[in-house]
């Protein structure tokens, strides 16, 4: 880890860390807003029970500690890029289905996607600190959905909205670990942090 | 000729009009055209033109280049600034484009001096846009979740040209719509930032000259954000000095951490107190306030910003009251007396008084106040107490020393209590240097402190009015002062300042002082009058000006007064005097004079007064009066020295004596006469139709000793007069009208009308009647003209008014015609009065006529016939009674002629008054 020698390269770390940390904290309330506003206006229950969303790694991951920095950052990049495109998707349906009758679910929904789109920009910028070039998006993101009917797609939505949720709260984890000053390339473990 | 040139110019025009016409394929087509074509250009810049003809007009018309005029709104342009490019083609170049206008036109000159439009263009000169400076931008918080980016620059010069502004921002990874302002050129505002990232933010301008980019700016919207203040704010009581505010931010944690802002301030105040900010730098939804005032109510109010400092305060929120409970009152109240010793020596009326607690010092409502007194100058007097809610007590009490004690006590408790020791006399040391000074809007009170320890001063003051008592205001100052602010003190007021110093063991007396707090000039000027003006001098006196009208302190008079024409004088009096000498005053001169009274701040004088020095001094009159009455007296008395010394002298010539009839030698026949004369009645002196009874008077020889020449001379010259004037009377007695002894003798008439019944009498003459002579009444016939009045009152006796009349009038008569002009008018009316006797009186009239003819010198008798008939005719207009008397008088002529052979005057008449 090159940068990690250099004093403006730490800088940078951890000014990226903390901005992303609030950036997903942020992301975090916004989105547990728009879940209560999108169970409501989309008619769902909101103790409905959702399938994995597929194509977006699970934030709930064994042996999370042991993490080295790049593979937490690596795994946020991949499920950040799904995110934003499974959120785009959902921008998309959510227009053919209520028009701009609800503007505001729409706004919302564009609001958490940017902010997705800024947090993956985050990662990308700490992966290449890490003297590592972000793979490319050819790869990423979730497989081809088949068609869909609109129930399903309401609670595929359900799902991408709790996974995001969860994955703020893992992203918000992952860069307190990243932000500590060890000199380390992110093999040794960090404190466990709530966020 | 000339007209041959303008149907070539007619015949060519329409050449080119139907060349256009057919080269435009029915529509009007040029013979050329500009290049280049409506051009936008920059100020300053130069520029060059082009115009080409078209062939087919060279064909038709002979038209080329060289023809060609370029013409700018109208004005054509230089030939200095053409160019023949070729035979089709002219240029035309400006080296700044600040002197173009529209329309730049290409024209030709054809033959026959004919300018023709080809071609114009509009020109449109301006500025490139400057690249924008001083771009800015902050995060408005709109609502929870809602935030707006106001990005603000400046946009440069003016351009003239239509000029476009767009705001551009992306992320490194993502752009964003650019964001154009409306309706302005120097702001935008993007409706929702995101936060977290960092944004590039710049500002591209740009018109038909050009574009420009300001510098970009890289921000994470997050740091220039202005949040909504917190709402909901509440207050709520805790401690007596505690109040705990609660709140909720409308910017979450994840978003933004917060620290804030507290301030807060009692109600009524202005200035605004604030919680430190350390003790707010976190994050928090409430806090207490503590130290607050008991039972105070407070106003509050929040506002937040980002905890690491970084943006914006929000605005305050809306402003939250609340009170704090109470508290007992934290002192006792500051209490004073007012002594009146004056309804007997032996005992005190005690007016104690004491100001209400501030509310600081209250903490709660005063229920009230409870005050002991207690006798210091006798142990076992007992404590008086005494519980009142107002703020004085007055006790009567046995002149002494006592110590009083007052607290106030509230719902919590009582305060700590206030003790005031009252001496029997105030025997203390009294401050010194006591002076008061009004420093900014205050009264300041400065003293020198004794030398002992005093534990507090007392200062009070009132406003000395002459319209209202001395309400006295009293403070109390801590010991180690010495000095302090008056309040409440009005301007142009006077007011009294006492200060007693209080010992541990007594009372200082008193000292005082006046003092204003600002000072004007008087409201009015005093009224001046004099007391009292002289000759050379004036006393003026005034009242003093009442303390109400001073507005400040009255440093001196001035008087100033002058004469109508005269130069004002001035004269400065001491402020304590109210009488003025003005001295070397100009006598009998009217002065004008006013007074004015000055203050420190100035002047005002009072109404004029005028007065006018007396002609004469104190005396002056006295001095001139006395002497010159004096030299009168003395005069007079040297007069009558001179009379008294020269009597003899003056006697003669003003009375001039009067012979004596006694003493004429007629007296010697007196006794014969006498008997004769003795008559009673008229019947008796006058038997009818006889004139008989005339007398002959002998002069002795003795007698004419007794006249001497001098006693004869005035009657020689009655003698004279009355032969210059015929027809007077002998004038005897003297006129009524006239009182001069002459003149006595020509108006005598009227005197012998007065005793026209005494002719007889007449020649009467009492002998030895003068000059202590033995009067012996004889008769006589005489020329005297002196009256005998005796003789005259005795014949009036006799003959009674109505007989007199008549004969009166004949007197008149005869007389009036001698000497008409002479004759006195009273004495022509009263002869007209008396002429109304009653017809009966006619007949003695008439007898008395005749038997006056029979005595009157008969020397009038001669004039009397001329007389009467000038005098008829008055006589006849009087009254009818006077027609007669005329026709009596005329009866008489032949009587008259008959007595001058024995009448003795007619010799008198003759040769003059003798002696005999």
């Amino acid at each position: 880890m090159a940068g990690a020698d250099s004093p403006s390269a730490a800088l940078r770390r951890r000014d990226l860390c903390t901005r992303g940390i609030r950036l997903v904290g942020k992301m975090r309330s916004d989105v547990i807003d728009l879940l209560d506003t999108y169970v409501e206006r989309q008619g769902l229950d909101a103790s409905a029970s959702v399938a994995a969303v597929e194509g977006v790694p699970p934030a709930a991951v064994e042996r999370w500690d042991e993490q080295t920095g790049t593979q937490r950052l690596l795994e946020n990049l991949a499920a950040y890029r799904a995110f934003r495109v499974l959120l785009a998707q959902m921008l998309e349906e959510q227009r053919e289905q209520l028009g701009e009758a609800d503007a505001a679910l729409g706004r919302a929904l564009a609001s958490v996607l940017l902010q997705v789109s800024a947090f993956a920009y985050h990662l990308e910028e700490l992966l290449q600190l890490e003297s590592r070039s972000p793979p490319s998006e050819e790869g990423d993101g979730p497989p081809p959905q088949p068609h869909l009917s609109l129930f399903e797609q309401k609670l595929r939505g359900l799902g991408v909205l709790r996974e995001l949720a969860q994955w703020a709260v893992r992203s918000a984890r992952d860069l307190r670990q990243l932000a500590k000053p060890s000199p380390g390339t992110g093999s040794a473990p960090g404190l466990a942090e709530s966020p | 000729m000339f007209s041959e040139w303008n149907w070539v110019a007619y015949g060519f025009y329409l050449l080119l009009n139907i060349c256009s016409l057919e080269a435009s394929g029915g529509l009007v087509q040029s013979c050329g055209h500009i290049i280049p074509e409506s051009p936008v250009l920059a100020l300053g810049s130069n520029f060059t033109a082009l115009c080409i003809l078209n062939e087919s007009c060279l064909d038709f018309g002979n038209i080329y280049a060289n023809q060609i005029i370029w013409k700018i709104k109208n004005k054509v342009v230089p030939k200095e600034q053409y160019r023949e490019i070729n035979r089709t083609v002219s240029s035309v170049t400006f080296n700044d484009t600040s002197s173009l206008a529209t329309p730049l036109t290409c024209n030709i000159l054809a033959d026959g001096q004919i300018e023709q439009n080809i071609y114009g263009i509009t020109v449109t000169v301006g500025l490139p846009p400057e690249k924008p400076k001083n771009l800015s931008c902050i995060v408005h918080q709109v609502s929870k979740l809602i935030y707006r980016m106001v990005c603000t620059w400046n946009p440069g010069r003016h351009t003239f040209l239509d000029t476009q502004f767009r705001l551009k921002y992306r992320w490194p990874q993502e752009n964003f719509p650019d964001c154009i302002p409306k309706d302005v050129n120097n702001s935008c505002t993007i409706p929702d930032v995101h936060f977290f990232v960092n944004l590039e933010i710049w500002v591209e301008a740009a018109n038909a000259l050009g574009k420009a980019e300001s510098d970009p700016l890289v921000l994470d919207p997050i740091d220039i954000v202005k949040p909504l203040p917190p709402h909901n704010l509440s207050v709520s009581s805790v401690l007596p000095t505690v109040l705990k505010l609660s709140w909720v931010n409308l910017i979450t944690n994840p978003v933004m951490k917060l620290k804030f802002n507290i301030r807060y301030k009692i109600i009524g105040d202005t200035n605004w107190m604030e919680v430190p900010s350390e003790d707010t730098a976190s994050p928090r939804t409430s806090f207490s306030v503590q130290g607050l005032q008991p039972y105070t109510e407070y106003a509050f109010s929040i506002r937040c910003m980002k905890e690491d400092g970084v943006g914006y305060w929000s605005d305050w929120s809306e402003n939250k009251t609340g009170i704090t409970t109470e508290d007992k009152p934290s002192k006792g109240p500051s209490v004073w007396r007012i002594i009146d010793a004056s309804h007997s020596p032996d005992s005190w009326t005690l007016h104690l008084m004491w100001k209400a607690l501030k509310p600081s010092e209250a903490n709660g409502v005063i229920l009230q106040y409870e005050l002991t007194v207690r006798d210091k100058s006798t142990l076992s007097s007992p404590v008086e107490k005494y519980n009142v809610t107002s703020n004085n007590l007055t006790l009567q009490l046995p002149n002494g020393t006592y110590e009083v004690t007052v607290v106030a006590r509230n719902r919590i408790g009582a305060s700590p209590p206030s003790v005031l020791l009252i001496p029997a006399s105030n025997s203390k040391a009294p401050v010194t240097n006591l002076k008061a000074l009004p420093k900014y809007d205050k009264l300041w009170v400065g003293w020198t402190a004794p030398n002992s320890y005093v534990l507090k001063y007392v200062i009070e003051w009132c406003l000395v009015s002459s319209r209202s008592d001395c309400i006295i205001e009293w403070q109390i100052a801590l010991g180690d002062v010495q000095g302090m602010d008056l309040k409440g003190i009005k301007p142009f007021k006077c007011y009294l300042i006492t200060v007693y110093p209080l010992y541990a063991d007594g009372q200082g007396s008193g000292q005082s002082v006046k003092a204003y707090l600002k000072q004007d000039r008087p409201s009015k000027g005093p009224t001046v009058q004099t007391k009292k003006v002289g000759k050379a001098e004036a006393v003026l006196t005034w009242n003093h000006l009442t303390v109400d009208e001073q507005n400040g302190f009255i440093r001196n008079y001035t008087i100033l007064y002058k004469t109508i024409d005269g130069n004002e004088t001035v004269v400065t009096v001491d402020p304590s005097k109210t009488e003025y000498t003005l001295s070397s005053l100009t006598s009998d001169t009217l002065y004008t004079v006013r007074m004015m009274a000055s203050t420190d701040n100035g002047s005002r004088s009072g109404p004029d007064f005028t007065f006018t020095t007396q002609k004469f001094g104190k005396g002056e009159i006295e001095a001139i009066v006395v002497p010159v009455c004096l030299a009168f007296l003395l005069t007079v008395l040297l007069g009558v020295l001179f009379c008294f010394n020269k009597r003899d002298l003056i006697k003669k010539h003003i009375w001039p004596i009067v012979p004596d009839p006694s003493k004429s030698n007629i007296a010697q026949w007196s006794p014969q006469v006498s008997a004769k004369h003795n008559i009673s009645s008229k019947d008796q002196m006058y038997p009818e139709g006889s004139f008989t009874d005339v007398s002959v008077v002998e002069i002795e020889a003795d007698d004419k000793k007794t006249f001497s020449e001098q006693d004869l001379k005035p009657f020689d010259l009655l003698k004279k007069e009355k032969s210059t004037s015929e027809g007077h009377s002998s004038g005897i007695g003297g006129s009524s009208c006239m009182s001069s002894p002459r003149q006595s003798v020509s108006d005598s008439d009227e005197g012998e009308t007065q005793n026209t019944s005494s002719t007889v009498q007449y020649s009467t003459v009492v002998l030895n009647g003068y000059r202590d002579q033995t009067p012996v009444q004889v008769f006589s016939r005489s020329e005297s003209t002196q009256p005998l009045l005796d003789s005259e009152e005795r014949s009036e006796d006799h003959t009674g008014g109505g007989d007199s009349t008549p004969q009166r009038q004949q007197y008149f008569r005869q007389n009036g015609g001698q000497d008409e002009t002479s004759a006195d008018r009273p004495c022509f009316e009263r002869t007209k009065q008396i002429t109304h006797a009653n017809e009966g009186d006619l007949v003695g009239f008439v007898q008395l006529q005749i038997s006056g003819q029979s005595s009157q010198p008969l020397g009038f008798g001669m004039e009397k016939s001329t007389q009467e008939a000038g005098l008829s005719n008055v006589f006849q207009t009087s009254t009818e009674g006077q027609t007669v008397r005329p026709e009596t008088v005329e009866e008489n002529p032949l009587s008259v002629h008959e007595m001058p052979k024995s009448y003795l005057p007619q010799t008198v008449r003759q040769g003059g008054y003798m002696p005999q």
